[in-house]
């Protein structure tokens, strides 16, 4: 009985930190059959958006291209190695930081409040956003992205953290990619 | 009991919507250029893609949302009676900018007067959609059609697509009559 009191508390507060911390989903080219293609390679990044060189370094980019990897091979799509080779999907990312405003509210009730009067305080904090971008090769069209974003403090600067946060983004990521493990 | 929470929790978030989206209503503006004539206009263009800074990571560059904005004002401009053309024969080149930016809703006086019982600030996704039509052979703009409102609920298309089809739809709805 303890034990699974003890599981619930724990699946809980893991609900509750990935809720709080990482915002994920996707938008996609609707009725197209994913599984027409085979073969995918990184593709050139597009102009915009920008990204931030906190987030997108060679320790990112080394731990980010490896989960991405990953979760390709996973669907049975195989990378394109030797130069020439025309892959059927380009991938490309972006990875950049913008300053968002949160309300904190006050509770009257128990007294949780940041003065006397109970005043809302807004906050401001860093959120990092990545966007995958997963081309159709023939066509040069966009047929899928996705995103993960999640507040980057106390996380970019442990690499542990970071490179945690970094797999966690692009495995939820994918789970909205249009073709299933 | 569990489909009396369903119930609640579809309830809960029909309120919430429309709470967000009576806080923060689609207003629309439109100008038609001083001494703009705008009857004689027959055929339209879209001009070259621009890559623009929208202000969230998620739109920029994002061909869904800029497809579906197209598809818009394609069908709506058909109604109205312009006729689709190419670059080299629209006599309107159409321009499109997009700009997300959040914004804080305060609901002081919603409190002060007793609207709201439990008055929060809320922080949403406020965006402005613009439509520029200039004219091809002078290059001078003739009409500017913008709206403003929230644009909360990026992340599901389906609400993404919605936003952009109402603000589209309100924006041309401000066209000058056809004769």
């Amino acid at each position: 009985m303890l034990r699974i009191l003890r599981l619930l508390v724990l699946s809980s507060s893991v609900a509750i930190s990935a809720c709080a911390t990482m915002n994920v989903s996707s938008h996609v080219q609707q009725g197209l059959d994913f599984r027409q293609f085979h073969t995918w390679t990184w593709g050139p990044a597009d102009a915009l958006p920008a990204s931030d060189a906190r987030m997108d370094n060679p320790f990112f980019q080394d731990h980010f291209q490896g989960a991405v990897e990953r979760e390709m091979t996973a669907r049975g799509l195989t990378q394109t190695v030797s130069e020439g080779d025309v892959a059927d999907l380009l991938v490309h990312y972006h990875a950049n930081i913008a300053t968002s405003i949160e309300p904190a509210h006050g509770d009257p009730t128990s007294g949780a409040c940041y003065d006397e009067n109970c005043n809302v305080r807004v906050f401001e904090r860093e959120v990092g956003t990545i966007v995958v971008d997963v081309v159709d090769g023939r066509t040069n069209r966009l047929i899928w992205r996705g995103w993960a974003q999640t507040p980057v403090a106390g996380v970019i600067e442990d690499p542990g953290k970071f490179q945690k946060r970094i797999q966690a983004a692009v495995t939820q990521m994918f789970q909205h990619f249009p073709r299933t493990i | 009991m569990r489909p009396f929470s369903r119930i609640l929790g579809a309830a809960a978030l029909t309120a919430a919507a429309f709470l967000i989206s009576g806080c923060a209503p689609v207003r629309v503006h439109a100008s038609l250029e001083r001494g703009m004539e705008f009857t004689h206009y027959a055929s339209y263009t879209w001009a070259a893609d621009e890559n623009f800074n929208t202000g969230d990571p998620r739109l920029d560059n994002n061909e869904f949302f800029q497809n579906r904005l197209r598809r818009d004002v394609d069908v709506a401009l058909a109604t109205y009676g312009l006729e689709k053309a190419t670059l080299a024969t629209g006599e309107l080149v159409i321009h499109y900018h997009a700009n997300t930016t959040q914004k804080i809703d305060v609901n002081e006086l919603d409190y002060q007067y007793g609207y709201c019982e439990d008055c929060h600030s809320s922080v949403y996704d406020a965006g402005t959609i613009t439509l520029d039509m200039v004219d091809a052979r002078t290059n001078k703009l003739v009409w500017r059609g913008w709206s403003e409102g929230t644009f909360d609920g990026i992340d599901s298309q389906a609400i993404t697509e919605a936003r952009v089809d109402e603000a589209i739809a309100k924006i041309l709805e401000q066209l000058p009559p056809r004769r």
